[in-house]
């Protein structure tokens, strides 16, 4: 049985599997593409237990066939061939025979059997989201994602379908980001939890091209142009973040974003590497960004325009905190709502497009005084 | 070239407990438990004690055997720290760096100092008169060029001596001096150097650094550098602190229930200590000695935390697999190391450890206030004592 395909469809499709197998697995058969010849289609699949992704190609073939092949393997060999036809042949012994102008290799095939079946999810609810619109909101909330396998809820980002739109809801304890798109309704209130994985490989994916997204129980199922990407879902309760948001933080500073940014990463320089600590010391209309590394004995002060309305107050930060958070919102000017040296800061760019809004929580650090 | 000096107070504890208690004066004092209830080792003994063979850290039992007349004394640990920060605050009159090594030993640097005392040797003895003096306290001095040369040389000649080796004349010095002297030399060592036919530091000065450093690597370097009147020129300061640990001796024990109470109170107060520093532990050790002396130590990595519970947790745990032999237990200790500070970073979210975490930050700052004694944490135990307390009408069954 054999079936000819171009070297750079092939590659193509390979390159867009590719992100779902995984690097290192204790299942050595994760390590390969599950190849599915049927009805003159090409399916490959590659899942890594968590994330699952599909793509397909039309070729001429005879006969169904169902094999894994080495995805490493495979995937260089089809990239390193220039545009050209190859021909793939299937012999008895295991051995997928690949032949191009340049010559003949083989690669050793199994059996499909011990693949794991790629999860399916109900196709029956569709909801459709600009792929700009999705990898925007991913792009600004992904960074406050928990590391810490403590709290399963808090790795992932939470997708919260409600009557005011999408929101994306990102936190690992100490900062948190909401991102809300309004022109996203569903007319259902449900909420989802998608794993870092998966929003890693999503941001690869994503493009100008919609998205089509179903949900099942404990799957969700994104189709990008001829993709599926097939992500689990965390089963957990995502922590009650709507009750920490502050409501009543009236003292408002807004500070040049880019120069703020400058001044932190200066900072950053100064702070001690355990504390990574970065005081902000506000009055009217006057911010002094400091820090200092009492171990090294080196610190480092400036002073920055801006306006401020409220009472005076020293208020800590980590830095890299507050570098993460700048650094992912994209207007000249940031508002910083605050309360008190203890309470949750609110940060927010000025001007926001129409039918978004972006929300960004900031814990403080204590200062020692 | 540096001048050094070693100060050395002589039997610190039962100098000071003769100041206390004035009749003590005279007679074979021992600090460091009573050999008729549980046990312990002799922190200090007198001159008269040492008379008998008896010498610090060796167990109270064995003290006693020697010397079944000596005055026995559990020592009052707040004095003997009262005390040495009176030392200390004598000798910064006089010296331009002091550097307190242990609560009865003190370098300082007295470089370049010769123009404003004159001779060093009778500037020491003034020194040493002006301790005596305003504290009735006995030291010995040893002046030198580097810091191990000085501490041998206050070690040579006490009490109440002062010894100084000229610079130039270390190697000379020490020579004749027998391998012990050389602080760091311990039982293992001495005896391995023994058994190499080395018995005076001369016998090390002689041969090849390689050697040393060959046979003991590292510390082998430093053995020859010590041998040869080399060490460390400049007094340090900065101490960083590897570790905290408690332990404690008691008499011979098999019930599981006394050592979980005495490792639970262990805990506690290592875990104070820990949070009045800031401190997040990563490392949990314990220490277990049974009666035949037989010990061994456990270690194990923990996620940083500041936590009784969790520390408590670990090292229980740990001493529960390590005490598999059936022999009473002497001892037992719980040290923390592998420190990182304590995040001031707020939490968002109120979650149970957050709350926990709060406690026990307000319980450390209350005990810092009004004594560790008062909060302490429940136990099964603790709370039948409680309830007695707290309920006098009981009827205790």
């Amino acid at each position: 049985m054999d079936f000819k395909v171009n070297s750079k469809i092939l590659e193509k499709l390979l390159s867009r599997v590719i992100p779902a197998v995984p690097v290192r697995t204790p299942m050595p058969i994760l390590e390969n593409f599950l190849f599915e010849l049927k009805d003159g289609q090409l399916n490959v699949c590659a899942t890594d237990l968590e994330v699952s992704l599909r793509s397909s190609i039309n070729v001429a073939a005879s006969e169904d066939l169902s094999i894994v092949v080495p995805a490493r393997l495979i995937y260089e060999v089809i990239r390193s061939l220039e545009d050209t036809q190859i021909n793939f042949s299937f012999e008895s012994n295991s051995k997928l025979k690949l032949t191009t102008d340049k010559g003949t290799y083989f690669i050793s095939y199994s059996p499909s059997e011990d693949f794991p079946e790629i999860p399916s999810v109900s196709m029956t609810k569709e909801i459709l989201i600009n792929g700009k619109d999705m990898k925007k909101a991913i792009d600004q909330t992904s960074f406050a994602m928990s590391k810490e396998d403590m709290r399963p809820a808090m790795t992932g980002t939470l997708l919260e379908f409600t009557p005011d739109g999408l929101k994306f809801v990102t936190t690992d304890g100490h900062r948190l980001v909401r991102f809300i798109n309004k022109n996203i309704k569903t007319g259902s209130e449900e909420h989802y939890i998608v794993p870092e994985r998966a929003i890693a490989v999503l941001t690869k994916l994503l493009g100008e091209t919609d998205v089509k997204i179903y949900l099942g129980k404990s799957n969700i199922l994104f189709n990008i142009a001829d993709i599926e990407f097939i992500s689990r879902l965390i089963g957990e309760k995502y922590p009650a973040y709507n009750s920490v948001i502050p409501l009543e933080n009236e003292n408002l500073l807004k500070v040049n974003r880019a120069e703020l940014i400058s001044t932190i990463k200066r900072m950053m320089l100064f702070s001690s590497s355990g504390s990574k600590q970065v005081k902000f010391s506000i009055s009217k209309d006057s911010l002094t960004v400091s820090s200092e590394d009492i171990d090294l004995g080196s610190s480092g002060v400036e002073n920055l325009t801006c306006e401020y309305k409220g009472d005076s107050m020293d208020i800590g930060f980590n830095t890299q905190y507050v570098n993460d958070i700048l650094t992912h919102l994209d207007d000249d000017e940031v508002m910083f709502k605050l309360h008190s040296p203890t309470k949750a800061c609110i940060i927010e760019p000025e001007d926001v497009l129409e039918g978004e809004e972006i929300m960004l929580l900031l814990m403080p650090v204590r200062l020692n005084s | 070239m540096r001048t050094i000096f070693h100060l050395d107070l002589d039997a610190f504890f039962v100098s000071v407990e003769r100041i206390l208690d004035p009749s003590l004066r005279g007679k074979p004092v021992i600090v460091g438990g009573d050999p008729k209830f549980g046990r312990g080792v002799v922190a200090a003994c007198s001159y008269e004690a040492r008379a008998y063979g008896l010498h610090s850290a060796m167990p109270i039992r064995t003290a006693y055997r020697l010397c079944p007349h000596g005055i026995y004394i559990h020592g009052s640990h707040g004095e003997y720290s009262r005390f040495s920060r009176a030392v200390k605050n004598i000798l910064l009159q006089y010296a331009p760096l002091v550097q307190q090594a242990s609560i009865d030993e003190f370098y300082m640097d007295f470089t370049g100092c010769r123009n404003v005392y004159g001779s060093l040797f009778t500037f020491a003895s003034y020194l040493q008169r002006e301790i005596w003096k305003k504290l009735s306290l006995p030291c010995s001095i040893g002046i030198g060029s580097n810091k191990t040369i000085a501490k041998i040389g206050s070690d040579c000649l006490k009490p109440n001596g002062i010894t100084y080796i000229l610079p130039g004349m270390e190697k000379e010095f020490l020579a004749p001096m027998p391998v012990e002297s050389i602080p760091g030399v311990g039982k293992v060592t001495l005896k391995d150097l023994h058994s190499k036919g080395i018995y005076k530091i001369g016998d090390i000065a002689e041969l090849p650094q390689d050697y040393f450093a060959a046979a003991y690597g590292k510390y082998g370097i430093d053995l020859y550098r010590k041998a040869c009147g080399k060490g460390g020129e400049y007094l340090t300061f900065i101490h960083e602190q590897k570790s905290i640990s408690h332990e404690r001796t008691f008499a011979d024990v098999t019930s599981k229930k006394f050592l979980k109470e005495k490792l639970f109170k262990l805990t506690g107060k290592v875990c104070q200590e820990l949070r009045d520093k800031n401190w997040f532990t990563s490392s949990v050790n314990i220490k277990l000695r049974y009666s035949d002396f037989k010990t061994l130590t456990r270690s194990r990595k923990i996620k940083p935390t500041d936590d009784d519970k969790i520390i408590f947790d670990a090292a229980w745990n740990m001493l529960m697999k390590a005490c598999t032999r059936r022999v009473a237990v002497r001892l037992i200790g719980i040290g923390l190391s592998k420190f990182s500070k304590f995040s001031e970073q707020e939490e968002l979210f109120e979650w149970e450890e957050i709350k926990r975490r709060k406690m026990l930050r307000a319980v450390t700052i209350i005990r810092d206030k009004y004594g560790y004694e008062s909060v302490v944490f429940g136990t099964a135990e603790t709370d039948k004592k409680l309830q007695i307390m707290v309920n006098p009408f009981r009827v205790n069954s």
